[in-house]
């Protein structure tokens, strides 16, 4: 590390664990199975009650599960999967793992940048095999209008919940609204462990077909053979290796018995942000209060009003020890999708894009800390 | 649990290991950061390689090493049709086609150089050399093969790190432009899920760290320590990154390695002085392959596939956990790929082999344990 590097005093992110968290992978690490057994099995069937589904399956990473998804979907070569372009390039990169095209949709607006249903509506084709819908940030979409528009045109609705684990619309949990849901456990989310992800889904074939992928198709796994329940195997498509490991499942079984309590503690920690931030002027909050109890709330993203501004402000933030990020500089705008997709335009995604600044934000951030993240964007932005 | 005498595999986890985990879960930083760094600078120091990279997995670094060497749709990709599936999986990932050849013979059961000779075509691209159960392929031959046809040598070291392919004590994964090694929990070298890439060209290496990663031009990492927020995505990349937990206890079990592989070995030559005369056990490979491998499996041959699913059968019985691998073409999802001959010497080694129990935790007890329930069954009358 060079000694020109900065390491902020407030960051983005700031994880910690508890020693019983601790505990629960020494003690996987001392038993000396570490993949796909016992402890896997037990965090998913705990992640698919918590969650009210049928079927939890443990993946490496939420791009892994948007690749199974994608492809249950039926997504291949000449299909199409509409996905918002304001979100992580992995939404859709997976599209294009499948051999499919993705088409970008719209967001309603800055002050909304989830994907719009009505703009998804114009995009589909006869070859729109799946719509995928971002819950930003740990906010509902409108997973129940495109629900219904999805089952209208008999294509399948993937919900991505990266951001939004335990988050809800009108009391149902997301990532149940659609044909799978996928979630990340990435070290900066909600529930992190690293890297790993999950699928979630409430359809038989699609669990075992996820199932039977994330591991090579193969029809027994280690563990399996190991008990002495089978002594071979055939392999039956084609898979990958999309294993979780038992370490991390032990890690999430652990840290997922605290995230209610951690999720309820993000929440009056935003709605305090979010106090302190409607006294800035020049600036967009994304979303209401009323949605903040129905929120996972992932991170604190804002819009500056003025175009153009984005890395200037963040440069001040910067030199008072304050990290910010762009949650999203939008995916048709990056080198290797505007060589493959040169015409999108999509104005409030690009404008959300160039204007957007996410603010450091973690459970255990003092009331001081969000003052003075606060105080230093107001006099950023005002200057 | 499950209650094997002697079970296939088993791991040793020493205190140091775990404390090397739980410290890294203590710093609150779970990815691409220092440890990562120094577990990969650690590995190339071990294979004896200028890039290490690692990944999420064995068939992440399959996948990443036929990306970074250009292969694509058209292609051909040459694989031995003895082996996990992963080898074969990683050329179709990318939409090649996975030509299968055979191996040399059932007693020295990796991939023919010979063979493969015979079915390069003006599509093929790259040769997967898979050093099966830690013994080491014959890549001096495979390397000049794919240097007279313009070839990329991709070394397959999922099974083998630490294996050696020359008496000077030049390892696997240094001979090919590219090599790939696993960290499955099975794996001398275990993390859990993990794998790596290892090359020499610095450019493959950019392409392999940069694809692991969605194409991203800055990492978390970067950006964490104070770098630009801004960032492009310059490819389709994937995530196939290893997290810090796991790059801690690979750096904390790296040091032991090669006593674990010495071990094993010992291990092996117990096994090879107590079998040499048992009749109908055949023993593949010879002292030479033998001193070279990293001993990940060891196999024994039977007359037959009857025979041998009978002593499987057998062994099971009394508390002998025993594996095998089928050929490839012979699964449902790879009959297609069978070339017109049916690939003999791959399709005789599955047959016939079958893997008994190793690991570094094996005592000369356990090996006589498992010898005399061997003796037993191959003197019972068919």
């Amino acid at each position: 590390m060079s000694s020109t590097e900065i390491f902020p005093e407030l960051p983005l992110f700031d994880l910690r664990l508890e020693p019983q968290d601790l505990e629960a992978v020494a003690e996987t690490l001392r038993s000396g199975w570490l993949t796909l057994g016992p402890r896997t099995a037990e965090f998913e069937e705990a992640f698919a009650t918590q969650l009210g589904a049928r079927h939890a399956i443990a993946l490496s990473s939420c791009t892994a599960a948007l690749h199974l998804a994608y492809l249950a979907a039926g997504a291949g070569p000449g299909d199409e999967v509409i996905v918002p372009s304001f979100t992580f390039a992995a939404t859709a990169a997976a599209a294009l793992y499948c051999g499919a095209t993705p088409v970008f949709a719209e967001i309603v607006s800055r002050k909304r940048p989830s994907l719009d249903p009505e703009d998804v509506e114009r995009r589909i084709t006869p070859r729109t095999k799946a719509v995928c819908v971002v819950h930003y940030a740990g906010y509902a979409a409108a997973a129940d209008r495109l629900r219904e528009l999805c089952d209208a045109h008999g294509i399948a609705l993937i919900e991505d919940v990266a951001h939004a684990p335990s988050a809800t619309l009108g009391g149902r949990k997301l990532g149940t609204w659609g044909l799978a849901g996928a979630f990340s456990f990435f070290s900066n989310k909600v529930l992190s462990v690293g890297e790993g992800g999950l699928l979630c889904t409430d359809d038989d074939d699609v669990a075992a077909f996820v199932r039977s992928r994330r591991s090579h198709a193969m029809t027994s796994g280690t563990w399996d053979r190991h008990s002495g329940r089978t002594d071979t195997y055939d392999v039956d498509g084609l898979g990958f290796n999309y294993r979780l490991d038992e370490p991390r499942a032990a890690l999430l079984l652990s840290r997922l018995g605290r995230l209610e309590s951690e999720i309820t503690r993000r929440r009056e920690l935003t709605l305090r942000y979010r106090e302190l931030l409607k006294g800035i002027d020049g600036i967009i909050l994304p979303f209401e209060d009323s949605e903040v109890p129905n929120s996972s709330c992932y991170v604190i993203s804002i819009m500056i009003e003025q175009d153009g501004r984005q890395a200037e402000v963040s440069a001040r933030l910067r030199e008072r020890g304050i990290q910010t990020s762009i949650f999203y500089p939008s995916i048709h705008s990056f080198s290797a999708y505007r060589e493959r997709f040169p015409d999108v335009s999509l104005p409030i995604t690009e404008l959300a894009s160039r204007t957007e600044l996410t603010l450091p934000f973690y459970p255990h951030m003092t009331h001081d800390d969000q003052d003075r993240v606060a105080a230093a964007l107001d006099e950023a932005v005002a200057q | 649990m499950s209650g094997w005498r002697v079970p296939l595999t088993d791991i040793a986890m020493p205190e140091q290991d775990v404390q090397a985990v739980l410290e890294c879960l203590e710093s609150g930083w779970l990815t691409m950061g220092p440890r990562t760094q120094a577990f990969e600078q650690a590995l190339a120091g071990y294979v004896g390689t200028p890039h290490a990279v690692t990944v999420s997995s064995g068939t992440a670094a399959l996948h990443l090493s036929c990306l970074a060497a250009g292969i694509g749709p058209g292609d051909e990709v040459i694989v031995p049709g003895f082996t996990f599936v992963a080898s074969a999986g990683a050329a179709r990932y990318v939409g090649a086609e996975p030509v299968l050849c055979d191996v040399r013979s059932a007693a020295d059961f990796n991939i023919d150089p010979e063979d493969v000779a015979r079915r390069i075509t003006p599509r093929t691209r790259a040769v997967v050399a898979v050093h099966f159960c830690g013994y080491p392929a014959d890549v001096a031959a495979l390397r000049e093969l794919c240097d007279a046809h313009g070839l990329v040598l991709i070394e397959d070291c999922a099974q083998a790190i630490g294996a050696r392919v020359d008496d000077a004590g030049r390892q696997v994964g240094t001979v090919g432009e590219l090599g790939t090694f696993s960290f499955f929990s099975k794996k001398q070298l275990c993390v859990g899920e993990g794998g790596m890439v290892t090359t020499a060209d610095e450019e493959l290496a950019d392409r392999v760290r940069l694809l692991r990663s969605h194409a991203l031009t800055s990492s978390t990492w970067d950006r964490h320590r104070g770098h630009d927020p801004a960032y492009d995505v310059i490819d389709v990349g994937y995530n196939f990154r290893l997290d810090e937990p796991r790059a801690a206890l690979g750096l904390s079990r790296l040091g032991r390695l090669d006593d674990n592989i010495a071990t094993r070995r010992a291990i092996v030559r117990m096994y090879r002085e107590r079998l040499a005369d048992v009749p109908g056990i055949e023993l593949p490979f010879d002292e030479q392959a033998v001193e070279r491998s990293s001993h990940f499996a060891f196999a024994v041959l039977l007359k037959d596939r009857a025979t041998r699913d009978r002593f499987r059968a057998d062994l099971k019985e009394n508390g002998i956990q025993t594996t095998w691998y089928p050929a490839l073409h012979k699964f449902t999802e790879y009959r297609r790929f069978a070339p017109a001959d049916g690939l003999p010497a791959a399709t005789e080694a599955a047959d016939r082999h079958c893997a008994l129990p190793l690991s570094s935790l094996m005592d000369e007890a356990a090996v006589e344990t498992v010898v005399d329930v061997v003796r037993a069954a191959v003197s019972r009358p068919g």
